[in-house]
């Protein structure tokens, strides 16, 4: 439908900030510049230097827990909760200890790997901020948008260069280059780009801490717990591994930790006695009074429950370098607290969470300018709301209500909404979900507990009642069990649309020319598909060993100490994370991105070539390697061929076929940890420097354009059906075989105008999760306003939409993504 | 049963309750100078010409089996009588740019249902169901009778959008398998109504009262056009109109120039090229009047 005369679409839902203070924490986050602090990694290093010989564990827990003391507490003006991960606004650690190379890289000035190259950034907001200020006064800028003094900038480089050998990803990579015999295959699958850059500046994820127990117990009793298992502890009672080690650095991280909290009491008592308002001086007071007493004993109401919760969320989060790191059921862990306190409200338990919720936006990450351009500074921290306790009752409550009020208040881009379907869940909740939908803000994100249900039990064996209780998303859409599952360290993704090129190509890359595999007669469809099955095959594998390869040095230079003592049962087992503590560690995932366009193209190739015989394979791959030009009639023809997306059998079951042969080669091979490693699909923002890396495809998909996003979303412009069209092609795909899934939906806002709207959206969901699809999300916004916010950034600076797994500022993220978003297709009416 | 359908639109959410499946049917006896889906007025398939697409390679001029096309160096050039007559449309499949197109085609009763039970489920989850629309329905009574059938066969709520303008015989026909009626009301006064739309409003308003005596659910649909049917006489007559008849649901919708560029590339005359769209504040002072007067208004459903 023509809509050049449609009026831009005022949104139905617009939300406010509740009160002048959430206003103005808004507001000042929008107004910060990106910085870059060097205070925790200065400590680190330091310390680091000077425990030479250490063991491992004891090392890493001494250095740490040096550094958190030694944090200097800041409390902003009007903050009411305490601990920041920097002292600035809007501030990143740098994680040297992780990687050092690409810092120095750029230091060096370096020439940038190649997908350095394909990567984009925004422009816009903070990004915009910190360029016109390193300018003005003459600081540098890392990682193309983060500030730094000049004299931190030298002593940045020089704890660079103190880790350039000792990083994690330094002793990964010796490993692999010496020991993988693939080790060529994954140079050169980075060079055409097969696979994402290697992000260990920032590759953990998908960790969520057992927050209820150290809200429930506080660290005093989980320190005096410890102190008797160790002198309970006899040697020659268990075979060869010692707990000791791994009990006492927990003692010494855990003492770390509570120092942190203690200087924020300390520096809050300060604040009080130099303020001159009364009514500051006394939130001042009581800000030390919270900090004197959690985390280290349990909380006596619903504030010092979120003060004690934002403790610990914000000491899990400093000591790795997190992408996906997330507070998974909070609503779950926070009800008695809120459900016990007479004094509090809903009324006013949105406030806290509104402060929350910019707090935890707040939080910056440095990674690689290539993953910059993928994960466009998001952090990917996953609230699910609402689901079922271990009986099976539905969970919601009025702290889920609260936190839906908050960010429809705020909508800030973390954290990340999603909601647990539960056909029993409280209507005016699940009415809630869909308003907050409607802002645009692009969550929540719907997530079927019941496929995922299956999955865990046909996976880990673990029981129904667990996994109900403790299911949570960590990060985008992988769904893992909160405060009990290993925290999945991610090497990337694999692009099956370069796995495209290389079968059109005769296993060559057409852009570097790079051999990947050796070429084949290629006569009939099945040798087609196989040829494809066996590159997958082979990438697949070689991404998979090579990974396992690199995380053998995990263990021995970032073990994560402090997050383990909150993921069960490792303090019982007397082992990190690392080394199999968790109870959950099948969730190691292998994650792919272009499948739909395989689909696609494959079945062009064999409806033109080989059904109706209208060309050869030979000559469809020619006109697919000139990028379809002069060949406007064939593409015409491919285009009217089914795609993915339309409910149409004889191109889903490709789909299908494909998905089945990806489950069996992921789970053929053992990760690092020693279970079968689990199939995932994710793209996040791939689609777009994956496709740029990939000619034109079979399924009429041009030379240079994004894939499709997603995991089964379909290909833009493709999707001739309507939305009850996609989601039936996304229903045939089980996806209790897979950890995650994603189904990206854009709706104009007058389609889903008035309760009906929501109504009508929420028998959407409830009708695809019908069937064991896992999880859907939806953009609902007017192309026309993003068109207009692209030439008017400035009226736009709030503007918040859903990306992938994630929402993001407009006017930061790149104009590729950006169009990207508005090219998607839209459902309209 | 066949029929000649042109469109059949999933997820449609402004025609009837819930998640819905719109249906149109070809052909109206109606010429309403405001209409925005000009290809719905022929009951015959018509060829579609977007000049926009069009990249002037011609191979649709020797597709062409009537010798009819030209270029004129510019754009193609059709005969609308002969196009209109040719049932094979050989030019459309020459065409691999989508500039050429067909507006309609031939389907069984069975085949359009099976297309609309897919979403079954959907419909069960929101109280959906399936629309015809068009075009006026209508105008093949019995080729829409046979869809309603299979639909309330198969359990799903049936709903007709009407102009109302047809002989008695054909709601009669239709009324014991359709759920509810989405029922046009334009202009009250009976030549005013024959100059914008080409016929009365005599017989159209019997119907109205036909079917509100046999008990049939009704929604009335007011298109707003500016200075045409939203003036406080017109509106006011269509209240009375309700009244009388015992109404009580109506839906007031905004006029738009949406379809305008159809036209053109259907080679139609436009009636009314300058149709202004309808001002919030005209719609809002419809509403406030249908409310006064105790009406339920439907805005979305």
């Amino acid at each position: 439908m023509d809509n050049q005369s449609i009026p831009l679409v005022r949104r139905e839902i617009t939300g406010k900030p509740s009160g002048n203070r959430s206003k103005f924490f808004k507001q000042r986050y929008l107004e910060s510049p990106l910085m870059v602090d060097i205070e925790y990694i200065r400590h680190l290093t330091a310390a680091y230097r000077q425990t030479d010989g250490m063991e491992t564990l004891e090392r890493r827990a001494t250095c740490h827990a040096r550094a958190l003391a030694n944090l200097t507490p800041v409390i902003h003006a009007q903050d009411t909760l305490a601990g920041n991960k920097t002292r600035f606004i809007r501030g990143a650690i740098p994680y040297a200890n992780y990687a050092a190379e690409p810092f120095l890289k750029e230091m060096r000035k370096e020439e940038q790997d190649a997908q350095s190259k394909h990567a984009e950034q925004g422009s816009g907001g903070g990004i915009g901020t910190a360029r016109a200020v390193a300018e003005e006064q003459g600081l540098r800028l890392v990682s193309g948008k983060f500030l730094i003094s000049s004299s931190d900038y030298d002593e940045f480089r020089e704890i660079c260069e103190y880790w350039e050998e000792k990083s994690f990803q330094a002793q990964g990579d010796r490993l692999w280059k010496t020991h993988f015999e693939g080790a060529d295959f994954i140079r050169d699958g980075w060079k055409i780009g097969l696979y994402t850059a290697p992000h260990e500046p920032c590759p953990e994820g998908r960790l969520i801490l057992d927050y209820e127990t150290a809200l429930n117990k506080g660290y005093d009793t989980i320190i005096s717990e410890t102190e008797a298992r160790i002198k309970a502890f006899r040697p020659g009672q268990s075979s060869g591994h010692s707990p000791l080690r791994f009990w006492k650095a927990a003692l010494t991280v855990l003492k770390g930790a509570l120092q942190f909290a203690k200087n924020y009491a300390s520096e809050a008592t300060r604040m009080a006695g130099r303020e001159k308002d009364p009514a500051r001086k006394a939130e001042l007071r009581e800000i030390a009074e919270t900090c004197l007493r959690v985390p280290a004993e349990p909380p006596r109401n619903f504030r010092e429950a979120i003060q004690s919760f934002w403790f610990t969320y914000l000491l899990g989060h400093i000591e790795g370098s997190h992408l996906g790191y997330s507070p998974g059921r909070l609503d779950m862990v926070l009800r008695p607290w809120y459900e016990n306190d007479p004094t509090m409200t809903l009324g006013q338990a949105i406030p806290l969470f509104e402060e929350l919720f910019v707090k935890m936006t707040q939080i910056e990450y440095i990674a690689s300018l290539s993953w910059q351009g993928l994960g466009h500074g998001n952090l990917y921290q996953n609230l699910i709301l609402g689901g079922s306790d271990e009986n099976g009752n539905p969970a919601s409550s009025e702290v889920s209500m609260a936190i839906l009020h908050a960010q429809i208040n705020v909508q800030m881009t973390q954290p990340t909404l999603s909601v647990w379907w539960d056909d029993r869940l409280e209507p005016n909740f699940l009415m809630k979900a869909a308003e907050c939908v409607k802002t645009g803000v692009g969550y929540p994100a719907f997530f079927n507990q019941s496929t995922y249900l299956r999955h865990e039990m046909a996976t880990s064996g673990l029981p129904a009642e667990l996994i109900r209780k403790h299911c949570a998303i960590g990060g985008c859409t992988e769904p893992t069990l909160q405060g009990m599952a290993y925290g999945i360290v991610q090497a990337g993704f694999i692009n099956h649309g370069k796995l495209i090129d290389l079968v059109v190509n005769g296993g060559v890359d057409p852009e570097t020319g790079i051999r990947m595999f050796e070429a084949r007669r290629l006569n009939s469809y099945e040798e087609i598909r196989q040829y494809y099955l066996d590159l997958m095959n082979i990438a697949v594998r070689n991404w998979q060993r090579y990974w396992n390869w690199a995380m053998i040095a995990h263990r021995e230079t970032v073990p994560l100490i402090f997050c383990s003592v909150f993921v069960n049962d490792c303090l019982g087992r007397g082992k990190c994370m690392d080394d199999g503590g968790a109870v959950l560690n099948h969730s190691v995932t292998t994650l792919s991105s272009g499948l739909v366009n395989v689909t696609n193209s494959l079945a062009v190739v064999r409806r033109l070539c080989f059904d109706e015989k209208v060309c050869t394979p030979g000559e469809l791959f020619e006109a697919v390697r000139n990028n379809w030009q002069d060949h406007d009639a064939l593409r015409r023809k491919a285009l009217d061929i089914p795609h993915w997306g339309n409910d149409d059998d004889s191109v889903d079951e490709i789909f299908l076929d494909l998905f089945n042969e990806y489950c069996h080669c992921v789970r053929a091979e053992r990760n690092y940890l020693g279970e079968p490693y689990d199939p995932s699909m994710l793209a996040i923002s791939t689609p777009v420097p994956f496709g740029r890396v990939c000619g034109a495809f079979p399924d009429v998909r041009l030379k240079g354009e994004p894939l499709a996003d997603g995991v089964t979303s379909p290909f833009p412009g493709t999707d001739t059906q309507g939305p009850t069209a996609v989601i039936r092609s996304s229903s045939k795909v089980d996806h209790t075989r897979i950890r995650g899934g994603l189904l990206n939906l854009k709706f104009h806002p007058t389609a889903l105008k008035g309760e009906t709207g929501s109504k009508n959206l929420l028998a959407l969901i409830k009708t695809y999760f019908e069937s064991p699809g896992f999880q859907v999300q939806f953009n609902v916004v007017d192309s026309r306003m993003l068109r207009d916010a692209q030439e008017h950034p400035e009226n736009y600076r709030d503007l918040v939409v859903r990306v992938a797994g994630f929402s993001a500022y407009w006017v930061e993220m790149s104009k590729a993504l950006q169009d990207q978003v508005i090219w998607r297709t839209e459902h309209n009416l | 049963m066949q029929g000649i359908i042109f469109d059949i639109q999933p997820y449609a959410v402004h025609d009837g309750p819930g998640i819905r499946t719109l249906v149109f049917i070809k052909g109206c006896p109606l010429r309403c100078a405001w209409c925005c889906n000009p290809e719905s007025q022929h009951p015959l398939p018509q060829l579609r010409y977007r000049v926009a697409r069009c990249t002037g390679c011609r191979a649709c001029l020797s597709r062409c089996t009537r010798q009819v096309l030209t270029w004129n160096g510019q754009e193609i050039v059709r005969n609308f009588a002969i196009c209109l007559s040719c049932e094979e449309k050989s030019c459309v499949e020459g065409c691999s740019y989508g500039a050429l197109a067909t507006a309609g085609r031939v389907m069984n009763a069975d085949e359009v249902v099976e297309i609309v039970a897919r979403d079954i489920a959907f419909y069960r989850n929101s109280d959906g169901g399936v629309t015809f629309s068009g075009g006026e329905p209508l105008v093949q009574s019995d080729f829409l009778y046979e869809m309603l059938r299979l639909c309330r066969e198969r359990g799903i709520h049936t709903a007709v959008e009407t102009c109302g303008s047809l002989p008695e015989e054909a709601f009669r026909k239709i009324l014991p398998v359709t759920d509810l009626f989405l029922y046009d009301l334009k202009v009250i006064d009976d030549s005013l109504h024959r100059k914008y739309t080409g016929h009365g409003s005599r017989r159209i308003l019997r119907n109205l009262a036909f079917l509100a005596r046999e008990g049939a659910t009704i929604t009335v649909r007011v298109p707003l056009i500016h200075g045409i049917t939203d003036t406080e006489d017109n509106l006011s007559a269509i209240v009375d109109v309700m009244h009388r008849n015992g109404l009580q649901r109506i839906m007031p919708e905004p006029g738009h120039s949406l379809g305008k560029s159809k036209y053109a590339e259907f080679g139609i005359r436009d009636p009314m090229p300058h149709q202004p769209d309808c001002p919030i504040d005209s719609y809002e002072r419809a509403l406030a009047l249908f409310d006064r007067a105790g009406l339920v208004i439907e805005t979305a459903w």
